[in-house]
């Protein structure tokens, strides 16, 4: 009865600190994005849709990251990091249409090749879908290790 | 494998933090990029041409320096044929600098008028298409570009020779006055000597001379010609040939009927 009692009272702080820490995270990368859209709001006025294309961007970002630490200890937290690698990935290869911006106003047209930056993003999404991989497969390798002891 | 995850983790988080510190400040850095055009000139070029210059200036208060700054301008008749294009290159912009380019173009006027004729004697309109890029950053490579027409004010324009006037020379010739009238429209200064042929009905050369004319931008020009012809071929009708000289083109001839 009593063990019972400490394990519910485990569970719970490990929930509570779980939610914490997702909180913590998500709190830090908004303030980041809000910092760092001071930067962008210049890009905003020639670019219509940019502050949208970077909000739902931040916010599935977010709502993975948030997925992933409640999760945590578990597999699941691999499909969501997995899940936020190829989000990165995918959202910015479609957004930014390969590379090639091209925006036009009156009868200026602006393009901007970003195809170098978008290499970068896509070889560090690679390395954080590598690296969630390695850790799912680490998760399981070390749970099947202890389920024989 | 706990150690190499973890390493991978950092490394790529710092990576991360440097990618969106990099991109975000070389966005802002935009922001603090100042274009600014100077006065339009036409001026003679030394290579018989019609040189167009464009002073840009260039402000770079950004954080980074700018590279492979390029103007390009390419100049389309009405058609849209080609008349002139180039390109001038500033390899590197540094930061906190203002540089001053000056964009020249020569523009050919024998090449012009061998393609049409009336860049000469009607006000038109030329397209300009113009292109100004660079690497934001020295490594992000960004372009804008546009079009737009450009009223091309003609050197000639109405260009008419008034009908001959005859009063009598001597027993054989008389003395043959034509006037002549023109408005300069261009943004440049025409002088050279027009040389005129006067041709009755039969297509005899009935006699010539020449004049010369010095007209500034946008004003007019009248002026006449004084030759002498024989009187017993003279007919009420024929034509003229004019040719014209000029430091910048020559042409002729030009074909106009009189009576």
């Amino acid at each position: 009865m009593a063990e019972e009692k400490t394990d519910s009272k485990k569970k719970i702080r490990n929930i509570t600190f779980r939610v914490l820490k997702a909180t913590i995270k998500a709190v830090i990368v908004y303030a980041l994005y809000f910092f760092l859209m001071q930067f962008l709001a210049p890009v905003s006025e020639f670019v219509p849709g940019f502050q949208q294309l970077v909000e739902t961007f931040v916010i599935v970002y977010i709502v993975l990251m948030v997925l992933g630490t409640l999760t945590s200890g578990t597999i699941f937290q691999y499909f969501f990091n997995t899940a936020q690698s190829l989000y990165v990935m995918l959202y910015l290869l479609l957004s930014l249409n390969g590379g090639t911006l091209s925006v036009g106003f009156e009868n200026v047209s602006l393009m901007v090749d970003l195809r170098l930056f978008l290499m970068i993003v896509i070889l560090l999404s690679l390395l954080g879908l590598a690296k969630s991989v390695l850790q799912a497969v680490n998760f399981l390798n070390e749970r099947a290790e202890y389920g024989r002891i | 494998m706990n150690v190499p995850i973890r390493m991978i983790g950092i490394a790529t988080t710092f990576f991360w933090i440097f990618l969106i510190a990099f991109a975000a400040s070389a966005v802002y850095s935009v922001k603090d990029l100042r274009f600014g055009f100077g006065e339009p000139q036409f001026t003679i070029a030394p290579t018989r041409g019609l040189l167009f210059s464009l002073p840009i200036n260039i402000e770079n208060r950004g954080y980074y320096s700018i590279s492979s700054f390029y103007v390009t301008t390419e100049f389309s008749g009405a058609d849209g044929s080609v008349i002139a294009k180039e390109s001038t290159l500033l390899p590197i912009i540094p930061k906190g600098e203002l540089v001053t380019v000056l964009h020249n173009m020569t523009l050919n006027l024998d090449d012009m008028l061998e393609n049409n004729e009336q860049y000469l004697f009607s006000d038109s309109e030329m397209r300009i298409a113009a292109s100004v890029g660079m690497n934001l950053a020295e490594i992000l490579p960004a372009e804008a570009s546009t079009n737009f027409s450009f009223p091309w004010g003609a050197p000639f324009n109405n260009l008419s020779f008034g009908h001959p006037q005859c009063t009598a020379f001597n027993s054989t010739h008389l003395t043959t006055r034509v006037s002549i009238s023109f408005e300069n429209h261009a943004a440049f200064d025409v002088a050279g000597k027009i040389k005129l042929k006067i041709y009755n009905d039969a297509g005899v050369l009935l006699g010539e001379n020449e004049t010369g004319f010095n007209v500034p931008q946008y004003s007019p020009y009248n002026g006449s010609f004084e030759s002498y012809v024989p009187a017993a071929e003279i007919t009420p009708s024929g034509h003229f040939e004019a040719y014209i000289v000029t430091s910048l083109f020559d042409y002729g001839p030009v074909v106009i009927p009189y009576g």
